[in-house]
């Protein structure tokens, strides 16, 4: 077999915390096998199927677990699609299209550049080399930050509609890219690029997961052929059994860090990426 | 023409540009796609679909701008 169903669980339950952690899911998903002995690579046909259900899962939760934003979000949506405008102090509507203009660029980019770059930079030495970035990136931007962490009042989706500028939107939706480099984490780049633009980290992580749900949804709809097809023979079951426990990783990941992250930075997961990056670089180079 | 005018009717005419492209990608393979579009490749029967998509994604973004742009309530501001 493939991926036997152990290794599904594990690939799995990991695949669905460290989408959401700011810590580099394809990473992990890289090194961790490298680590373990697995004769499981990350641009072997029957790896990337597995990770469409993984993915598929991870967004499915997203959408869940936001499904009350969402459904406002839709509407404002359709609101201002239908005015032909979006209306002072619709923050939805505004929360819509920030959300809009920020997936454009990363998913064009995405498109355009997943497997070139998948195929630069997708050896464990590599990825382990990012990870180091990534805590590097974490805790910059929680240096540069505009804002206090603290705990605001009120509507968050309606702070981060107001906080957020249509450009700010697009820089942030354009740092999510950068997680196509296995090793920099997308909820991360969009994290600290909430940051940046003077969101509380409750704040950036909302706005992250929100900008990640239709990106992360999108791209494993567009490879869901890849699991349906040849590719994922004899993958199928094991990759059920892993988006099983992505899902129910990725709702426990998604409740902690919402809470977590109300009166903590992004501080501790940088200096885990700066550690678990290093200790991988290490380990990879003696074995 | 008035600048607002003229960025409207470029929005549209490469929104439509795209759509066609977009269609392009979808319906040749790569071997058959113009020379000049990215992803041309003599002898490959690969369709280049992502490329279709995001050209797509373009021309329906520049869509909704024009929609926006022509609106009542910017016409009102603009007016004002």
């Amino acid at each position: 077999m493939k991926i036997d169903y152990l290794q599904s669980i594990a690939l799995g339950a990991l695949q669905g915390v460290s989408e959401l952690f700011p810590i580099s899911s394809l990473g992990h998903s890289v090194v961790l096998p490298r680590l373990l002995g697995w004769d499981i690579h990350q641009n072997d046909d029957y790896f990337l199927a597995f990770l469409v259900a993984t993915h598929l899962a991870t967004a499915l939760v997203l959408f869940g677990f936001f499904f009350r934003d969402w459904m406002r979000i839709l509407a404002g949506l359709g609101r201002s699609l239908r005015d032909r405008g979006i209306a002072p102090g619709d923050t939805d509507a505004r929360l819509g299209w920030l959300l809009v203009v920020g997936t454009i660029p990363a998913g064009l980019i995405g498109l355009l550049l997943e497997h070139p770059l998948r195929s630069l930079f997708a050896s464990p030495r590599t990825a382990a080399l990012f990870l180091i970035v990534n805590g590097g990136l974490l805790l910059g931007a929680e240096r540069l930050r505009r804002r206090a962490p603290e705990r605001p009042d009120g509507d968050p989706d309606a702070r981060i509609a107001d906080e957020l500028t249509w450009r700010s939107a697009v820089g942030v939706g354009t740092a999510q890219a950068l997680a196509l480099i296995p090793g920099i984490s997308r909820s991360g780049a969009a994290m600290g690029g909430g940051l940046l633009a003077g969101l509380s980290n409750e704040d950036a992580a909302r706005y992250a997961f929100l900008l990640a749900t239709p990106i992360i949804g999108a791209a494993a709809i567009l490879k869901l052929p890849d699991l349906l097809g040849p590719a994922g023979d004899g993958v199928r079951g094991p990759a059920l059994v892993g988006a099983v426990f992505a899902a129910g990783s990725a709702y426990l990941a998604v409740r902690f860090l919402m809470g977590y992250l109300r009166t903590h930075t992004l501080t501790p997961f940088g200096i885990y990426c700066l550690l678990a990056g290093a200790a991988a670089t290490v380990a990879i180079a003696v074995t | 023409m008035n600048k607002e005018r003229a960025v409207n009717v470029a929005a549209v005419v490469v929104g439509v540009m795209l759509l066609v492209v977009a269609g392009f990608y979808f319906a040749e393979s790569a071997s058959s796609l113009p020379s000049w579009l990215p992803g041309h490749e003599a002898g490959s029967s690969h369709h280049h679909v992502k490329h279709g998509i995001a050209a797509l994604v373009v021309a329906l973004g520049l869509g909704v701008l024009v929609w926006f742009r022509t609106g009542p309530q910017t016409r009102a501001a603009a007016g004002r």
